[in-house]
């Protein structure tokens, strides 16, 4: 008769079992261990149960049980991300796309509670292959390319990553340099676009530039020159369908007054914005205002019926791209007069 | 036509001695040459003592018929000042082309060792740079200066001597124990430029010396990028190595960090590097996968893991003295002894 193993030995002797050496340091006792494991768990119990007497209470939704779950699920997430270590892999742009939907949380939530962005148009944009999107530039900081990101992402049917292409000044800047380029961003190079859009994917350009987004307050949605025209060359090229984006509410997130030339040319920067709130009030200038925004994307301009050798055609090219300026503004006009106010 | 008689120029460091070893079984008759004393002795080829910067090299291309030569003997990054890369570089790729030019010259075949390098590294590069975009917009110092002078003078000579088939090979940063990224990125505790995280590409040792091996029996000519696929951030790059990033050189004015590091006596950082390490460099490199129809058989993330894994190995001491071993064993034992005495 074989003697039976107690549940210890068993454990012991299963080929499962790996050596495992005692970790240093203090260990705590067991049901305090336990306890730490589930607290997380209880915590969310214990607001369901607030949010749901509460809402008996006074009769509507207090607690948003959708929006606790969001910002556990970040914060697990970011655990997770952290866990991984060196033992990723980014593309040879240097886009980290698991981390980057990890951010994508926090600007939904930006997007959603914040500007309130009303989208319309997103099936314009392909669910596959190469895409070129034009929008119009604005606001001191590029929040207009994160939200035209966010709207992509979590309005479209498949869920697409946009990758914005920069000006170069910004790659130049510390911080700036490595988390656009880890959140997808490219250089604004004709030879980055080329290489982006022969890859299928969609690439998002302002034409304006710096120009666009230093431009002052009282100059609000009125587009700047479309630079030469690169953008229509380079999609002529690629054979990809230009798609234009009117973006209405990023003029007023930071009403530019003035611009401080010398101070720019020292840092090396486009300009130096001068707001109500900005250098005056410090890091709390740098808050962006409330303004209600708009983004909507235009029917696609195809350029696969024109041959490769167009893109040479410097007529063809600018009176395209004035085509392209022509819907943007237009767009503007309309979503301007849909909009009832600036922060409502 | 296949090679026949060759003339390595520089093989007393181990890229050089690796290129012999691979070109040994391959061509009838080798010879090597360079100022030191070669790392190991190599049977089927024969040793010189010739400095590239004495116009000598002519005599030896004559005297020994020499029909394919392969200059290597190109600093990249070296800890001597650069007034003495310059004269390797610049005097000395010079007149190893004044003895290949002779008209009588039996030299059909030339292979120069160039380096990614040369493209510099700025913020307003594009992401990748192609053969033809050396230099587009910013003006070049130090090393990257060097290495455009000797590619010119490399071009120039090509358009001269239509006779010769020349390639010119950029090779991407290597980072085995003699280079300075590799002993930068071997630090305990790496110090990086604040608020930069730079895509580095990386080329295998192997496939240094695999590429030149076939550019010299092949038939290619022109310039190619090679590097291996793929990148890999430089915070994955130390964290890989077991380092630690240590983000406390300030974003601007990198000359005072280098200074302020080699007076510390913590890392010496040549200029070209401190560029890429900010804004990272990355190449195509689809033109020699077309032409060569091989691609380097280590990405830059697996050049990255090999260089770990080499340095977590255990030394292991031969019993006696080795005599029967591959070359690279064998280099790499006396490199690892060296350190054990130092």
């Amino acid at each position: 008769m074989i003697a039976e193993e107690t549940r210890v030995e068993r454990r012991r002797n299963s080929k499962k079992a790996e050596i495992v050496a005692p970790r240093q340091g203090l260990r705590l006792p067991k049901p305090i261990r336990r306890l730490q494991r589930q607290a997380p768990l209880f915590a969310l119990q214990a607001v369901g149960e607030l949010s749901s007497r509460l809402r008996q209470l006074t009769g509507r939704e207090v607690i948003d049980l959708n929006r606790i779950m969001e910002v556990v699920q970040f914060i697990y997430q970011q655990r997770e991300l952290a866990r991984r270590g060196s033992d990723y892999a980014v593309d040879d742009f240097g886009f980290d796309p698991e981390w980057t939907e990890s951010f994508l949380t926090v600007f939904k939530a930006l997007y959603r509670d914040y500007w309130r962005v009303e989208t319309t148009g997103v099936e314009h944009v392909p669910a596959t292959g190469r895409a070129l999107l034009v929008a119009n530039h604005a606001g001191v900081l590029p929040w207009d390319g994160t939200m035209i990101k966010t709207s992509v992402f979590s309005e479209h049917a498949h869920p697409r990553h946009v990758r914005a292409l920069v000006a170069s000044q910004f790659m130049g800047m510390p911080v700036m340099s490595w988390f656009l380029r880890r959140t997808g961003q490219a250089v604004g190079h004709p030879d980055d676009t080329r290489r982006l859009l022969e890859r299928d994917e969609l690439v998002l350009v302002f034409p304006e530039g710096t120009r666009g987004t230093g431009k002052s307050f009282k100059d609000r949605y009125r587009l700047r020159r479309f630079g030469r025209g690169g953008f229509v060359a380079t999609a002529i090229r690629a054979q990809a369908p230009i798609i234009p984006v009117s973006v209405v509410g990023s003029e007023e997130i930071y009403p530019m007054v003035g611009d401080l030339r010398p101070v720019a040319r020292l840092f090396g920067l486009p300009y130096f914005p001068v707001t109500p709130f900005w250098p005056w009030l410090g890091p709390l200038g740098m808050i962006p205002l409330p303004s209600k925004w708009r983004i909507q994307f235009h029917p696609p301009v195809e350029v696969a019926h024109l041959p490769v050798s167009a893109a040479e055609d410097q007529h063809l090219v600018m009176a395209l791209a004035d085509d392209v300026r022509d819907i943007i503004q237009e767009g503007i006009y309309a979503n301007l007069k849909l909009r009832r106010g600036v922060f409502l | 036509m296949t090679p026949n008689r060759v003339l390595l120029i520089g093989v007393s460091n181990p890229l050089g001695a690796e290129v012999a070893r691979r070109l040994a079984p391959l061509v009838p008759s080798l010879f090597g040459c360079d100022k030191a004393d070669p790392v190991s002795a190599l049977e089927g080829m024969d040793f010189v003592h010739a400095d590239t910067r004495l116009s000598v090299i002519g005599k030896l291309v004559r005297q020994l018929h020499i029909d394919t030569v392969v200059h290597m003997a190109v600093m990249v990054d070296s800890p001597g000042e650069e007034r003495s890369i310059h004269e390797t570089d610049v005097i000395g790729t010079m007149n190893v082309l004044v003895g290949c030019t002779a008209p009588s010259s039996p030299v059909r075949r030339l292979v120069v060792k160039s380096s990614q390098a040369v493209y510099g590294a700025g913020p307003h590069d594009p992401s990748f740079f192609a053969e033809d975009m050396t230099n587009v917009d910013k003006p070049a110092s130090g090393i990257t200066r060097d290495l455009l002078e000797m590619e010119q003078l490399v071009s120039e000579f090509a358009l001269r001597n239509e006779r010769c088939g020349v390639s010119l090979l950029r090779l991407g940063f290597r980072v085995s124990e003699d280079t300075s990224l590799g002993r930068y990125l071997a630090l305990p505790i790496v110090p990086t430029f604040a608020g930069y995280d730079p895509r580095l590409q990386l080329l295998h040792e192997d496939d240094a010396a695999e590429v030149i091996v076939r550019a010299t029996v092949g038939e290619h000519t022109g310039i190619f990028n090679v590097a291996g696929s793929g990148v890999v951030l430089l915070s994955q790059a130390i964290a890989i190595m077991g380092g630690r990033p240590a983000p406390i050189l300030p974003p601007y004015g990198r000359w005072f960090a280098r200074l302020g590091l080699k007076v510390a006596g913590w890392v010496d950082m040549p200029a070209h590097l401190a560029d890429v390490l900010a804004y990272g460099s990355v190449m195509d490199c689809s033109r020699v996968e077309a032409d060569f129809g091989w691609k380097p058989a280590h990405s830059s993330r697996q050049t990255m893991d090999a260089l770990a894994h080499g340095r977590l190995a255990e030394v292991i001491e031969a019993p006696s003295p080795p005599q029967e071993y591959e070359l690279q064993v064998y280099l790499q034992q006396r490199r690892r002894r060296g350190r054990l005495l130092n």
